[in-house]
């Protein structure tokens, strides 16, 4: 069985931070029409990135003789729920300050800290993570892309995809094989920090039905890495990886990404009146919001003990990612009453996050290998 | 001390509120050794303050107990009682003994459990407490179902209405329950998945019914903490009971539990609704639990008409850490 999730507040001097972040993206933010904000976690901007690291809000978590602030991962909570709340475009630094700084933190060199991790919190050095590949998806332990062992370094040869922000990042840390086939499974697979603007790197974005290109294909042709290019320890990928990811489900992330719709939604109704369905609906989604928050704080709070509650932020991102889903569909159906038209914005908002919902379920593990991972705490494999 | 109390109270229910004894006092047996014991234990009076001669716990420390009575399908009103104790107290009114109903007001009488063994039901008059005999009461056979009966007292002898308070006290007596209730079914469901077997092996081994007791798993660690969450005291009501919170959370247990039930009764077949398999009752009890003191539209459109018409017009998830925030109660209190 998997242990119960303890009410966990976020405590006063982590809740200090708030007002004066709330400030800044009033300032920063608050101008940028409904439908951009609504891109959530991957609104791309990278002059609001440096303005962030200007404040000290990139690498919080990061201890200070690495340019951090040296905060708790409940401070970045803070700061983080903010920015999605308020649709701040967070993309360009998103995925170093969430996960390529923390795993260089935890498994890299001290030479590799103390060149990334400034850079990092200065904006300087944004990441892309290179995990699946053509045949690579929910099944992650059959990467082919290979760096190969040689003098002065590693040669890298293959090709990822769904990469999101390939085109813009300066850095790629990619899941590799570096000994054995594709036959020993988890065996053999390590982690290696890629320039992407070494020779041999080939960045092709990829469109989405939005017109962006949050994705690319990456391909690596005898790409050729200095020796410290490996992340942690040469065959330890696949335990780094899953290290990493059970920061990556719980977050505020898992719950928000239709935060920018919801809230546009409760500004026209408070303009344009409410019927007792809306308000029932409404309701409801505060409650699952209520409750997600919390489930998600709980999770955070046990990361922070040093537990490793990988089940059970399985549990909050199939939880948090239904109810994300959730919010573009019963929207939409409250609005389609014959004689009724709401704001361009909101609409806006509401097609952009309806079109993308699909997504929001398989970023970060898809719904059934979530589910199989809670199958497996349960005891029921 | 949370745990402690757990401890003692599953072991009371353990001894005292086995199936059968569960299925006696349902087919009408005298719960009186059951009762006998919960007045013993002390947790009817843990609502009351210590100066008033109870226990003086707070609802985060109530809540297990709760949990534990919806756990073993208790068919007595533990938690009513508790609160309606609480309530009486407060009032420096005096606590009879003997089970105590909350009454949801209607038309004069109050609604209250079908065939319900309690022998009082408090209801409100003039925005007092005010206790009734429910062997008093006349039941309304027009309007009798499995979900409650409707009782009226001679001579306009019930209460008036009341103060939303009580309503919400009794919603989150419900919820706990239920939110007991779920874990319970939870694990059986799990068992059964394990020892059932079909087409030579468990049926816990078929993937599509992993997926589906993992749905299951999420709903009943949902429900919980929306229990947690209701149980943080906040609020202007009995022991820091806060309106907002239950809605909230009755919100989200209800949904929970339609989930639950559906996914436990596919998990065992149709064996769940045989006389006897326990599965039942918890599912019974989750079906009265939804219809008790407002349901998911009733308190969804009362916390979104809240939200719409504050003053401060708060963006959701400032009003979310405003009002239904996971604050730790020793830090409320």
């Amino acid at each position: 069985m998997i242990g119960a999730l303890p009410l966990s507040a976020i405590p006063p001097e982590d809740e200090a931070l708030r007002p004066e972040i709330r400030a800044f993206l009033r300032d920063e933010v608050g101008h940028i029409p409904a439908e951009r904000r609504a891109r959530s976690w991957m609104g791309f901007d990278a002059a609001f990135s440096r303005k962030l690291a200007e404040r000290g809000w990139l690498g919080l978590t990061f201890p200070k003789e690495y340019g951090g602030a040296g905060r708790g991962a409940l401070a970045r909570y803070v700061l983080v729920e903010e920015l999605l709340a308020a649709g701040a475009p967070v993309s360009a630094h998103w995925i170093a300050d969430r996960q390529s700084g923390p795993l260089i933190q935890r498994f890299g060199t001290e030479a590799q800290r103390r060149f990334f991790l400034p850079r990092i919190c200065r904006a300087e050095a944004f990441f892309c993570i290179g995990m699946s590949e053509p045949n690579t998806g929910s099944d992650l332990a059959s990467v082919t892309t290979r760096a190969a062992r040689e003098e002065g370094g590693w040669r890298l040869n293959g090709e990822k995809v769904w990469t999101t922000n390939a085109q813009h990042s300066h850095y790629m840390i990619a899941l590799v094989r570096t000994s054995g086939t594709p036959a020993d499974r988890q065996k053999g697979l390590s982690q290696v920090v890629v320039d992407l603007h070494a020779p041999g790197v080939r960045i092709s974005p990829i469109r989405d039905l939005a017109g962006d290109a949050h994705f690319s294909a990456v391909v690596f042709d005898d790409v050729l890495l200095p020796p410290d290019a490996l992340i942690g320890e040469e065959g330890s990928g696949w335990m780094q990886v899953n290290a990493e990811l059970a920061f990556e489900r719980s977050g505020p992330e898992r719950v928000l990404s239709s935060a920018v719709l919801l809230d546009e939604w409760s500004r026209w109704l408070r303009e344009a009146g409410a019927t007792e369905a809306a308000e029932a609906l409404l309701g409801r989604l505060l409650a699952h919001l209520a409750v997600l928050r919390a489930m998600s704080i709980g999770v955070t709070g046990r990361l922070m003990a040093g537990e490793s509650p990988v089940v059970e932020a399985a549990l909050v991102k199939d939880l948090g990612t239904e109810f994300e889903q959730m919010i573009p569909a019963v929207v939409a159906d409250i609005l389609a009453r014959p004689g009724l038209v709401a704001s361009g914005p909101l609409m806006r908002s509401l097609a952009y996050t309806a079109a993308m919902a699909p997504s929001f379920s398989l970023r970060g593990g898809t719904r059934e290998i979530l589910r199989g991972m809670i199958a497996r705490g349960m005891g029921l494999r | 001390m949370d745990s402690l109390l757990l401890r003692s109270a599953e072991e009371l229910f353990s001894r005292h509120a086995s199936s059968d004894a569960v299925r006696a006092i349902r087919a009408g047996g005298s719960p009186g050794a059951l009762w006998r014991e919960l007045q013993a234990s002390g947790f009817l009076d843990a609502l009351v303050p210590e100066t008033a001669g109870g226990t003086g716990l707070g609802l985060a420390e109530a809540l297990p107990v709760l949990m534990a009575a919806g756990r073993f399908a208790v068919p007595l009103p533990v938690g009513e009682t508790m609160l309606a104790r609480a309530v009486l107290a407060e009032a420096g009114q005096e606590r009879p003994e003997g089970t105590i109903l909350l009454g949801e007001p209607f038309d004069g009488g109050a609604r209250v459990p079908a065939s319900s063994a309690a022998e009082w039901v408090l209801l409100s008059r003039n925005a007092a407490p005010l206790l009734r005999r429910a062997e008093e009461a006349q039941r309304d056979d027009r309007m009798a179902s499995p979900f409650g009966d409707l009782l009226r007292w001679p001579g306009d002898a019930g209460g008036d209405g009341g103060p939303e308070e009580l309503h919400a006290a009794g919603a989150w007596a419900e919820l706990a329950a239920m939110a007991g209730a779920m874990e319970r079914i939870l694990e059986s469901t799990v068992r059964h998945a394990q020892e059932r077997v079909q087409f030579g092996r468990p049926v816990a081994a078929f993937q599509a019914v992993q997926q589906q007791i993992s749905v299951m798993t999420e709903d009943v660690f949902a429900a919980r903490m929306a229990a947690q969450l209701a149980s943080v005291p906040d609020g202007p009501g009995i022991a820091g009971l806060n309106p907002l919170r239950i809605a909230a959370a009755k919100l989200r247990v209800g949904e929970a539990a339609m989930r639950v039930s559906a996914i436990a009764h596919a998990v065992h077949g149709a064996m769940g609704i045989t006389e006897e398999m326990d599965l039942h009752l918890l599912t019974g009890r989750l079906q009265a639990g939804r219809m008790r003191f407002g349901g998911e539209a009733h308190w969804g459109a009362r916390l979104g008409r809240h939200f719409l018409r504050a003053g401060d017009a708060m963006d959701p998830l400032a009003f979310v850490r405003a009002h239904l925030g996971p604050m730790e109660p020793e830090t409320t209190a």
